[in-house]
């Protein structure tokens, strides 16, 4: 039998031996023909490539796994899916129908959600940035607010004049839970006595009331022991406010901030060693909880997850067109995907998969994205076998902050195709076309070019 | 002084088994066709009334006519044989305070030691020993010769036509008053006929089963239709039939066979009693009643009518709406003692081991979306995902006896000699034991002597004791010790598939989640005692009528609105807001029920519950009349469901859906948190709160007083 050629490389000679983490970048393979048992070749062949693909079984068994593990630790539990993290409708649907409300934070944000369908009433309301007009809105049909700034309590006050009545309001509190960096920038500072300030403010004005208290100490978080120092220190300012205000502390909405399979880049450790399974982190902010609680005491605990029950469920095909060496040796490929596609490709490490098995030494690589622009990089440095043109590479997880924060730049976006517990595949949203980028454009006439 | 008269007018009306002062007052002016028996009667219940006056009884009790109707027919029993002198006014007036006596007294033994109403003993009793009397008082006229009522003379003609299985008929229904008259027993009958169609249906039952037996046993139709002593039959067949259980076929049933019985007691005793030449009186109905009500009691027949409403319509719509309405126990309730969904893996009375005196129990685990209980092959205890999750407490109570150094048994192994394993006993208020076993080994955060609220974390779920796998165990039980005999009980407060239940038992497999009390919720159905609360009532966005609801306490702690016309009952019970009945003749409370028959204290987005009203509330008019008395056949006449559900957190949405072919009709029930009820809509009405012009009290915060110094 013929045996397949290989192309030829140079290759730092190494022991052999595996590494302490029990791979070895020589012999590694990465191997991916399915997502959800649909073959790639099938997903590209119909939806073309690059193509963003979500399982539903996926999310589903995420957002069960992760309020399974809050619910049967603490009585009164509610997520609020993050908006932000991916509002495509369908996976918005997906979090809806598993019993999530809405967590938004703009204008734009609340609007997609009421016109999804949900009620004012699960709509919580966050962020540094809510207009005057939105806010009446949000304030008229029942949402959730949490204040970020003192501004926004005039705005607030001066709605409550207009409307005649007095409106409940969460605080957003930054406090220090151990995590570095200390989110600092978003509500009031609980240890400098901001927040005392602000609650003194909002109770003498008389014309808002606070029924809640919000934190979020920040982004991918591993350290489970955080959110229960957090927990510790709202629910002792929320009693303080109890006691002294006369307030009553309805909700402690906790924010998100829990990690994915993911590998920041700056991890050492691969994430299934680095990220503590979501349990640890019910278990150390339920128990931190219910021991700080007044007895009989069980104001409701809002989540605000995103990332933790999204991020696994995405991937992203794409399809080598090019590959090339550098000038110093090193392997280079170049992908119909890029950082247009994968902003998250910033700060995380991604798994990156091919569609086949390849023999041949594994040897480092720099992925490149479709560019013409020097920053589009996808991988530094990732060990593959020899690829050939055609070739697909499956990224993940790439299921949180990518369909948000992707650009229209120089490419087309792809397809996203949502694989169903049956098997289906269903497109939740389409690839653009010129028609998208000019839509919203007005071509002055005597700018046109001549019949 | 109306309250006299009504109290007066009650003891008439209670004879009948009527709860109406009118009645009462209709079946007193008909007693003047004889005036003899009219005025001993009158004369007789006044005595005893103004003694029971007289010595401060209070008169919440006489109100009701039920310690005075006794006194009444010893009266009336008079009137039929006296003849007016002084004396006989004397006589009789002694009586009546002798009847009123032996009523208090027979009342309370019988309710003591039996358990039973009285019934009409105190007059047979005492209607007895003053004809005995009588004989000797030479100087009391008695008119041993029955005297006739009057009836006007075209109309006796008119009687004298009818058959006598027709005529006996009537005169039995007025010789329970002492009047055996067509006119008088016709006016009865379609008195009957207007309060109760059961009651009327009874009472033809009975006359007619009873007669018709007796006169083929007699031999002789003539003298059973003769005999007004049959108003016996008529009587039993009332109160067994539509007053002491709730009406349906087999009451129907038992009431036939009783009247059936009480031939041979009627005879036996007018035998014996003729020979003192004192009639049966209403003995057989006494004796044989009473009999009938004590066995099934104490055989727990299930078709007691346990809370007995003003007809028997009432008592049925009542019942059947609360069978369909509540389901659990009323006293022994328990909150599901953990967070989260959990399945039911072993309920009461089956499995392995919920058995015999243990049947009363329920076995939780965790279970995945694929129904597995652990994670892999399961061949480690913290593999399951029950291991380790908190226990909470069930109740709010006292932490009795507490094992926590047992070990988890490795899997698929029992420990036999400690079956309950780590166990908590709670003592709850109420009087009741709760245990919980099977904790994992030093898991426990609670020790004796600890008083803990509804929610607090007992300890972890484990595997101790005689448990193959991890699971929670949890039962009632009658004392603190461990191992004792257990008692049923329900689970309150929890939603399955997101259907909410109030009270129930859940199936085996079932996965539930307990729901705890929304503060925001909470509040908005709080009422306070003495407040006015007002409604705008807007037909097609006119304002056609103001609703003004007052809150009040009933005297056994029960809140409700108050109109003018009405009550709406309402309260809370373990995690739910119910609208409990309407009385009075309000035309918008009913409607105000029908919107929001219940609500639960929790919300769950899309949460749906359903419920059921009496179907009184719902119908009107001929078709009311139709629907209470068939229900006693179909119950399902009665069934009117109302599906609930959350539109938001603040709008609750209701279908009510009447049997039959009625329309469904809709509600939307808006809460708010200031304004608690704000607005109602149902059918083409809206109840738009009218918000108070007085101002809120001001809360004056702690911090900023002090800096005001």
């Amino acid at each position: 039998m013929k045996l397949p050629y290989e192309k030829p490389a140079i290759h730092k000679l190494q022991s052999g031996l595996m590494n302490k983490f029990g791979r070895s970048p020589a012999y590694a393979r990465r191997v991916r023909e399915h997502i959800e048992d649909v073959p790639i070749e099938d997903l590209v062949g119909e939806f073309g490539s690059p193509l963003y693909v979500y399982s539903e079984r996926e999310i589903r068994r995420k957002h069960r796994e992760m309020y399974s593990a809050f619910s049967t630790r603490y009585p009164n539990v509610v997520f609020g899916w993050s908006y932000k993290t991916n509002y495509l409708q369908a996976i918005c649907g997906i979090m809806h129908q598993e019993g999530s409300i809405a967590e938004v934070v703009s204008q734009m944000e609340y609007e997609k959600a009421r016109a999804f369908g949900i009620p004012g009433d699960q709509i919580i309301f966050n962020g540094p940035h809510k207009s005057l007009e939105i806010l009446e809105k949000a304030v008229t049909e029942g949402a959730t607010i949490n204040i970020d700034h003192m501004d926004e309590v005039y705005d607030l006050e001066q709605i409550a004049d207009k409307l005649g009545q007095t409106i409940r309001i969460g605080i957003r509190l930054n406090l220090d839970a151990g995590i570095y960096p200390q989110w600092s920038r978003f509500g009031f500072n609980l240890e400098s006595g901001q927040a005392y300030d602000a609650v003194k403010r909002i109770s003498n004005g008389g014309k808002l009331e606070l029924n809640g208290v919000h934190c979020h100490i920040g982004t991918f978080v591993t350290e489970p022991q955080g959110y229960a120092i957090q927990v510790r220190k709202m629910v002792a300012f929320g009693y303080e406010m109890e006691d002294t205000f006369g307030f009553s502390m309805e909700y402690i909405d906790i924010g998100g901030g829990f990690p994915s399979w993911n590998r920041l880049k700056s991890s050492y450790l691969a994430s299934d060693i680095a990220v503590p399974p979501i349990d640890e982190f019910a278990e150390e902010a339920t128990r931190a909880l219910t021991k700080s609680l007044r007895p009989g005491d069980f104001p409701k605990l809002i989540l605000e997850s995103g990332r933790a029950l999204v991020d696994d469920a995405g991937y992203l095909v794409s399809t080598l067109v090019a590959s090339k060496r550098l000038p110093d040796g090193t392997r280079a490929y170049v992908l119909d995907a890029g950082v247009n596609l994968l902003h998250t490709a910033n700060w995380y490490k991604f798994n990156i998969e091919v569609d086949r098995v390849v023999s041949g030494i594994n040897e480092n690589s720099v992925i490149y994205g479709p560019l013409c622009m020097n920053i589009d990089v996808l991988d530094e440095g990732v060990y593959l076998p020899p690829l050939s043109r055609g070739t697909r590479l499956t990224f993940s997880p790439v299921g949180a902050y990518n369909n948000t924060q992707w650009m229209q730049f120089i490419e087309y976006r792809p397809n996203c195709v949502l694989i169903g517990p049956e098997g289906q595949v269903d497109v939740i949203r389409e690839a653009e076309d010129l028609s998208d980028i000019h839509r919203r454009e007005r071509l002055p006439e005597r700018l046109a070019l001549g019949q | 002084m109306k309250d006299h008269f009504k109290a007066i007018f009650c003891s008439y009306a209670e004879i009948f088994f009527f709860q109406s002062g009118w009645l009462g007052a209709l079946i007193f002016v008909m007693t003047l066709v004889n005036p003899f028996v009219a005025l001993c009667g009158i004369l007789s219940v006044v005595a005893a009334y103004l003694f029971a006056k007289f010595i401060r009884m209070e008169s919440v009790y006489l109100e009701s006519g039920y310690y005075t109707y006794n006194p009444l027919l010893v009266g009336l029993s008079l009137g039929y044989i006296l003849e007016v002198s002084p004396l006989m006014v004397f006589f009789v007036i002694s009586a009546g305070i002798l009847a009123f006596m032996v009523t208090i007294l027979m009342a309370n033994i019988f309710a003591t030691y039996l358990r039973l109403p009285i019934l009409s003993l105190p007059f047979v009793l005492c209607s007895s020993l003053t004809y005995l009397a009588s004989r000797r008082y030479s100087n009391l006229l008695v008119a041993w010769e029955s005297r006739a009522s009057y009836t006007p003379e075209f109309l006796s003609d008119l009687f004298s036509h009818l058959p006598q299985w027709l005529s006996g008929y009537f005169e039995s229904f007025g010789a329970i008053l002492f009047l055996p008259s067509v006119l008088v027993g016709m006016v009865f009958c379609v008195l009957v006929l207007g309060y109760s169609r059961i009651l009327f249906f009874l009472s033809i039952l009975g006359y007619y089963v009873g007669t018709g037996v007796r006169a083929l046993l007699l031999g002789s139709s003539q003298q059973a239709f003769g005999d007004i002593a049959s108003f016996n039959f008529i009587l039993i067949a009332m109160a067994l039939g539509g007053v002491y259980l709730i009406p349906s076929p087999r009451s129907y049933l038992i009431a036939t066979v009783a009247v059936v019985v009480s031939i041979l007691v009627l005879d036996s005793i007018e035998v014996f009693m003729s020979y003192y030449t004192i009639p049966a009186f209403t003995l057989p109905f006494n004796l044989v009643s009473l009999g009938f009500i004590f066995v099934l009691g104490i055989l727990r027949y299930s078709g007691m009518a346990v809370c007995v409403g003003a007809t028997p319509e009432e008592t049925l719509e009542n019942h059947l709406a609360d069978k369909l309405r509540y389901h659990g126990e009323q006293q022994r309730t328990l909150h599901l003692p953990f967070s989260g969904p959990w399945k039911v893996w072993q309920g009461f009375d089956s499995g392995w081991t919920h058995k015999a005196n243990y049947k009363y129990a329920y076995d939780f685990v965790i279970v995945d979306e694929e129904g597995n209980n652990c994670r892999g092959t399961g061949e480690k205890v913290d593999d399951f995902y029950c291991f380790d999750k908190p226990v909470l407490s069930p109740i709010r109570g006292r932490v009795i006896r507490v094992t926590n150094n047992l070990p988890d048994n490795p899997i698929g192994k029992v420990d036999e000699a400690n079956n309950w394993g780590n166990l908590v006993i709670l003592e709850d208020p109420r009087g009741f034991y709760v245990e919980i076993s099977h904790f994992k080994f030093e898991s426990l955060e609670v020790s004796e002597g600890d008083w803990v609220e509804r929610g607090t974390i007992l300890g972890r779920c484990g595997n101790s004791g005689y448990s193959p796998q991890p699971h929670l165990h949890i039962q009632i039980q009658g004392s603190d010790k461990i191992g004792a005999e257990t008692l049923p009980f329900s689970f309150v407060s929890y939603v399955d598939d997101n259907i909410y239940f109030a009270n129930d038992l859940p199936d085996e497999k079932r996965r539930i989640e307990p729901l705890f009390v929304d503060k925001r919720l909470d509040g908005m159905t709080t009422f306070l005692l003495n407040d006015v609360i007002r409604f705008d009532i807007l037909k097609e966005g006119e304002v056609i009528d103001e609703l003004r609801l007052e809150i009040k306490s009933a005297l056994d702690g029960t809140f409700y609105f108050e109109t003018l016309l009405g009550r709406l009952y309402f309260g809370k019970h373990e995690g739910t807001f119910y609208f409990y009945r309407v009385e009075g003749r309000d035309r918008w409370l009913p409607l105000l029920f029908l919107a929001m028959p219940r609500l639960p204290l929790a919300h769950k987005p899309g949460m749906v519950w359903s419920d059921f009203v009496p179907v009184g509330l719902t119908t009107t008019g001929f078709q009311r009349v139709l629907a209470r008395f068939a229900s006693a056949f179909l119950p399902d006449f009665a069934r009117v469901q109302v599906n609930q559900k959350f539109r938001t957190s603040n709008i609750v949405e209701a279908v009510i859906q009447p049997g039959g072919r009625q329309f469904e009709r809709k509600a939307i029930v808006t809460l708010d948190t200031k304004l608690g009820l704000a607005s109602v809509k149902i059918d083409h009405f809206e109840f738009r709160r009218i918000k108070d012009e007085k101002k809120q009290p001001v809360f004056v915060p702690a911090g900023t007083r002090q800096e005001s110094w």
